[in-house]
């Protein structure tokens, strides 16, 4: 009996020291969660603030979805001044059709664009997980954006779990947050409307790459796209799919470009290919990368597409 | 299911808390069940494997105590220790030694013969840690320096308990035995010591060495895109991130045990502050340097003692290689080995000659020397550790001896998480190995202090982990 109290004494005490740690640790984590969310959300300039900017505040009649290759070659200003419409580059570096049409039900829900641009790039479509995993820059956004979340939860069957920690959505942000509420980098904005530009000069020969290979694609990839362009039909968008131009040739047929070439046929949207523009083909000094136009062919590109898109509008 | 998976710790609060209310004599029955599940998760087919090593390793040992001439015992001991290597080789070595035979027999009779035995299965999970565990038992055996367990469940439950069974530690029969044949022991003490040293192993894997691999990742997996300035600096930080990687997956290993009342043999003892390469393996992966000391090693150099200190310099050069070749197959690791091998050698050659210039310099002099050589030269092998292909390896180093081009970092941010972590897990050893009494939050006698400490952790894991990290470096061995 003397044992029995003993050990229910202790077993009192330990659980006692367990509750207190888990309060500790739960004020915690809501304080240092708490002052991310303040700055966070204080940022107006970087990439974080161009992320939130997209999804809560943007007006935009045109904008510009998709990844690297549409946040770094459209810049908006020559399709405001073509089309008479205001425009904004909601895309994303280093994210997919996860990103943007998450993004595009931030927007729909807000307001209704007049024109959208969904960038389309090699393997896009293509089963991996990074795809999944960039989907973290959107964290922050989790709890205020509902329409979000479905696709948010994508990342692993846990993810809703996760935000029981009020740090969670700003894992690996802080430094970031840090730079871009310093004064210097608020006053210094890095972006024109989203857009993102890029200043090198590539001086090499054009290489050719064998993409005869048929990849995996990710299903719910391809449902996202068609739920894409299903969505801004039923509200009167006018869709654009765009390919822009690569320094590289290709042998073959990229498999995510031809499944999109083939939704967008079967769901009556133009499709415009740069990808195998040879004007782009003699002109290394126009890229940054094989994958990327920096500033300079950035604007030759998209002056050519806005005039493409003005007839288009204009038929 | 990896150790820093939500999967895996919900799997582990489900069998911690039957354990807790199972009857002791009951809980080996719950924790090996526990571990074949945790085995087959991932690939089902491939449990049998480990299911056969042990079943072979039971009898053999049985069969070894109860062979009654000497020659008898050495023959099933040979016969058992051939058949346990065997499957390793079918699994892990089989392509490399038919590709290179192949290779060989290419280059001299100048044909092209293309290798059609190559095998597409993929070697099943933590296969040389069971192995050698293994072969280590039936070695105490022989030697009668321990008897055969005669209880398979408990037998069982030793080679293939889940915390160790993927990477380790080696651990040894006679230590871990008699664990399941005690009384409960599980104490809230273990509890707590075992949590604390699982949160610390998490936090060096997903805080420090997740980190460092997206910058070591991006740049070797580019090596040719990069100047000898990127090369070096991620070669450094190669060396912190493999010490965060494995010394990380040991912790939360040792910790997980320890939760569920068994002690498992320490792995790592700050082996980057050892102060010559001889020191840092006595403190790097303890438990398979002593293995191969006990069962490689030292055999062979008593059997060669007349050579006097060649003898253990020949010891070292085998000894290592074969450790390097334990790690994969792949020449870059026989490569890494070697480099062991001869740097032991050669520190063998020059004792005395060090031991004369020791008394002439300050000590923090050579003890900071040492340290740093010893640094210099694991980050020198690692990059045969890290490299696809010998050529790739010696192409890393030529580019780093030049040490010029730009300096690529990825983004500001990684690059100070990075040197946060790195900056972190020095601190924390130096502190450990200089100036351990002098204060400590994890260990303070005020409750707010020590579990402040292990909260600042767990808040610093949430806003600095990375929680889409990859598996461990050691998985694959």
């Amino acid at each position: 009996m003397q044992h029995n109290n003993k050990s229910n004494k202790s077993f009192r005490y330990y659980l006692l020291q367990a509750v207190l740690f888990i309060a500790l640790l739960w004020a915690a984590d809501l304080i240092v969660g708490k002052i991310l969310r303040h700055f966070y959300r204080r940022q107006s300039s970087g990439w974080e603030y161009a992320t939130r900017y997209s999804a809560e505040e943007t007006k935009a009649d045109l904008l510009i979805f998709g990844a690297s290759r549409a946040q770094q070659q459209y810049i908006p200003t020559p399709f405001e001044d073509t089309l008479q419409l205001t425009g904004y580059n909601v895309g994303r570096d280093g994210t997919s059709f996860f990103y943007h049409y998450a993004m595009l039900q931030s927007v729909l829900k807000r307001y209704t664009p007049k024109v959208i641009i969904l960038d389309c790039e090699y393997a896009a479509l293509k089963n991996a997980a990074a795809s999944y995993d960039r989907l973290s820059v959107l964290l922050p956004l989790y709890e205020d954006h509902p329409e979000m979340q479905r696709i948010i939860n994508l990342r692993s069957p846990f993810e809703k779990y996760k935000f029981t920690s009020s740090i969670y959505p700003y894992n690996s942000m802080l430094f970031k947050i840090a730079v871009a509420n310093l004064k210097s980098n608020k006053e210094e904005k890095e972006d024109i409307n989203g857009y993102m530009p890029l200043h090198k000069s590539l001086n090499e020969p054009i290489k050719t790459f064998d993409y005869t290979e048929k990849y995996e694609l990710d299903s719910v990839k391809v449902n996202m796209l068609r739920s894409f362009i299903d969505e801004c039909k039923s509200r009167n968008i006018k869709l654009y799919l765009v390919c822009t131009p690569y320094y590289m040739k290709i042998k073959g047929n990229d498999h995510s470009l031809a499944v999109t070439q083939q939704v967008a046929a079967e769901k009556n949207v133009p499709f415009i290919d740069y990808s195998a523009d040879s004007f782009y083909f003699n002109r290394p000094q126009l890229f940054d990368d094989t994958v990327h136009l920096n500033m300079t062919g950035a604007k030759i590109f998209c002056a050519d597409l806005a005039s493409k898109l003005k007839k288009d509008l204009q038929r | 299911m990896i150790f820093n998976s939500i999967g895996f710790f919900i799997f582990f609060a489900v069998v911690l808390a039957v354990l807790y209310v199972l009857p002791a004599k009951f809980r080996w029955i719950w924790v090996l069940a526990g571990s074949i599940f945790f085995y087959a998760f991932a690939r089902p087919g491939y449990v049998l494997v480990p299911l056969l090593i042990t079943v072979l390793t039971y009898y053999t040992g049985i069969a070894i105590e109860q062979a009654t001439s000497e020659k008898g015992k050495q023959k099933i001991f040979v016969a058992g220790v051939c058949f346990i290597i065997a499957i390793l080789v079918f699994f892990k070595y089989a392509n490399f030694f038919t590709s290179t035979f192949t290779d060989l027999f290419n280059l001299i009779s100048g044909k092209q013969v293309s290798n059609s035995l190559l095998i597409s299965l993929a070697a099943p999970l933590g296969i040389s840690y069971i192995t050698f565990q293994a072969i280590g038992y039936l070695i105490e055996i022989k030697r009668e320096d321990e008897k055969a367990e005669r209880h398979f469940g408990h037998f069982a439950t030793y080679l293939l308990l889940f915390t160790k069974v993927i990477a380790g530690p080696v651990e040894r029969a006679h230590r871990f035995l008699p664990q399941l044949k005690m009384p409960a022991r599980l104490t809230y003490d273990n509890f707590v010591i075992g949590g604390q040293q699982m949160l610390w192993g998490l936090f060096k894997k997903i805080v420090v060495a997740d980190r460092l691999a997206i910058y070591v990742g991006a740049v070797y997996n580019n090596y040719t895109h990069h100047s000898g300035s990127t090369l070096f600096f991620a070669t450094v930080c190669y060396v912190f991130q493999i010490y965060a990687d494995f010394s990380g997956y040991t912790d939360m290993a040792l910790g997980f045990s320890k939760m569920m009342g068994y002690d498992l043999m320490q792995n790592f003892n700050r082996p980057l502050l050892g102060r010559s390469v001889t020191e840092f393996w006595r403190r790097w992966h303890i438990s398979l340097s002593t293995w191969f000391a006990d069962y490689f090693f030292n055999p062979i150099a008593v059997a060669k003692r007349d050579w006097g200190n060649w003898a253990v310099i020949y010891a070292s050069f085998v000894t290592f290689t074969v450790l390097g070749f334990w790690h994969g197959a792949n020449w870059t690791f026989i490569a890494f080995g070697f480099l062991q091998g001869l740097i032991l050698a050669i520190e063998i050659l020059t004792r005395k000659q060090r031991k004369n210039m020791r008394k002439k310099i300050p000590v923090w002099l050579n003890d900071g020397g040492g340290i740093l050589f010893t640094v210099a030269y694991f980050g020198l092998s690692s990059i045969f550790f890290r490299a696809n292909s010998v050529g790739e390896a010696l192409t890393i180093i030529k580019k780093i001896l030049h040490f010029n081009g730009p300096f690529f970092f990825e983004s500001a941010s990684l690059l100070m998480f990075m040197l946060a972590g790195i900056f972190y897990i020095v601190a924390h050893d130096v502190k450990k190995e200089f100036f351990d009494k002098r204060f400590s939050l994890a260990q303070n006698k005020y409750w707010v202090i020590r579990n402040g400490y292990y909260c600042l952790l767990i808040i610093i894991i949430l806003v600095t982990g990375v929680f889409d990290g990859g598996e461990f470096i050691y998985f694959q061995f």
